[in-house]
């Protein structure tokens, strides 16, 4: 899961200048650098490896097609790339609730994301991956879950609620403190 | 606490989509009015938020994936765009890409046919590995089409009807043969909630013989189910019934909840 490039954020950028003029190497280069979070990704919302490859597909046709859709003053790649992703599979896992129209209506305009603070720039995706995983370790598993749940199924607080048998304001501090919790903890780690 | 408080602690969940509809409107209506430090604070929950991807366990697209998108992408670009790409060349003065041109054929052109070849062996190569990868698939699961058909068809096979505990749900359909194993299919099943899977018990015969565990699966994004146990771990004629709970992902040695289908085998 190492990418041989890094996670150098300011080479995405040139690469994705480059893709924005319809340079097919810079895209098939993303492309390298990030399918396997992408595809990772969707795989863990839709449980089914061919409609992850579908919508994997999808994802990385509306970058090529939509190139200028992706302003880098808004944010870092990466996490944009990650949100679209999230967006396309959670809509293939829910198509006919309302919350999935919802998200369908804000999956073509992903909102600005901030700027990657000074520590991420050189985390690879190993090592990405390893400090999340032991940050969420160091979260109640209650909150875990419920955050999980949320990410993962795009499970709304009521619905986790519900899921979990247990009061909608419990669930609420869960989640709330379990992300502040992982907030600071990437802050401690800079 | 004050009104900007309250929206300042719906942000992080907001950035997640966890919020139910009324809280997320009146999120919105609030951030539509230009709250600064609301919208920065949702530009960092969302950088916060796309960091949980990482969660998701390693995983590796197909050979074949890459190549249907560059193949995709490459059929985009199309000879129009060519042309236009060409001429947007235009600007610059003729003598001056001769020039380049020329100074660049000298320097370079005697490596360039060695990598060129190199690239398009290395491409080739390429193109053959995904391509037999493909057919390796394409042939495991026609492979397992027969077997399915095998046993869908084959009069030894047996009929079980598994059915739900709860009237709304669907049920579910088994076909077992003795020696080629069970198959199942469904229509419309809802996604097992909280992560959990569906996991295969057989119930046997014997009285206070605990469940014997077998295959744990999904059903697809279309709620349809066609799930091969090729290798049962009970004989048909030592088992009473077949079961189907929900269980933590991975699945359980014995079943942690109540059964939501049963189907009698004899």
């Amino acid at each position: 899961m190492i990418s041989k490039y890094g996670d150098d954020a300011s080479f995405d950028a040139k690469l994705v200048d480059r893709f924005i003029r319809r340079d097919v190497t810079a895209f098939e280069q993303l492309y390298d650098r990030h399918s396997r979070i992408v595809y990772s990704l969707v795989v863990r919302i839709l449980q089914q490896a061919p409609t992850a490859e579908e919508v994997v597909q999808d994802v990385f046709l509306h970058l090529w097609r939509n190139a200028g859709q992706y302003q880098s003053d808004r944010g870092p790649f990466v996490p944009w790339l990650l949100t679209l992703a999230r967006n396309r599979a959670l809509d293939h896992l829910r198509l006919k609730s309302e919350r999935q129209r919802r998200r369908e209506d804000q999956t073509e305009d992903i909102p600005a994301i901030a700027q990657a603070p000074e520590y991420e720039k050189a985390l690879d995706l190993q090592r990405r991956a390893e400090r999340v995983r032991s940050l969420m370790a160091t979260l109640s598993a209650q909150q875990k879950k419920a955050i999980e749940m949320a990410y993962f199924e795009g499970l709304s607080h009521s619905e986790i609620a519900n899921a979990l048998q247990e009061p909608l304001g419990t669930v609420k501090s869960w989640i709330r403190n379990g992300l502040l919790r992982l907030k600071e903890g990437f802050q401690t780690a800079s | 606490m004050s009104e900007q408080d309250r929206f300042r602690e719906l942000i992080e969940a907001y950035a997640l989509g966890a919020l139910d509809a009324s809280e997320q409107a009146a999120l919105e209506a609030h951030l539509a009015e230009g709250c600064p430090g609301c919208a920065k604070g949702l530009e960092e929950a969302r950088y916060l938020v796309s960091q949980l991807a990482y969660l998701a366990p390693p995983a590796e697209p197909s050979e074949m994936l890459k190549a249907r998108l560059l193949r995709e992408v490459r059929a985009d670009l199309g000879p129009a765009k060519i042309t236009e790409m060409k001429a947007s060349t235009g600007t610059i003065p003729l003598w001056l890409w001769a020039g380049v041109a020329a100074m660049l054929l000298l320097s370079v052109y005697s490596t360039w046919d060695a990598r060129k070849m190199q690239r398009e062996v290395q491409d080739v190569n390429a193109r053959a590995a995904a391509e037999l990868k493909e057919r390796k698939k394409l042939e495991q699961e026609l492979s397992v089409a027969k077997h399915e058909a095998r046993i869908l068809t084959d009069p030894a096979s047996k009929k079980i009807e598994i059915m739900p505990n709860d009237k709304e749900m669907p049920k579910l359909e088994a076909m077992w043969h003795p020696e080629l194993g069970i198959y199942i299919t469904g229509q419309k099943m809802p996604m097992p909630k909280g992560n959990k899977v569906l996991q295969l018990w057989l119930i046997p015969k014997t009285p206070g013989a605990k469940p014997m565990p077998s295959h744990t699966f999904w059903p697809d994004a279309n709620g349809k189910i066609a799930e091969m146990v090729a290798n049962p771990p009970e004989v048909m004629a030592q088992t009473k019934a077949l079961a189907i709970t929900e269980e933590p992902p991975g699945g359980s040695p014995q079943p942690s909840s109540t059964p939501l289908w049963v189907g009698g085998v004899s």
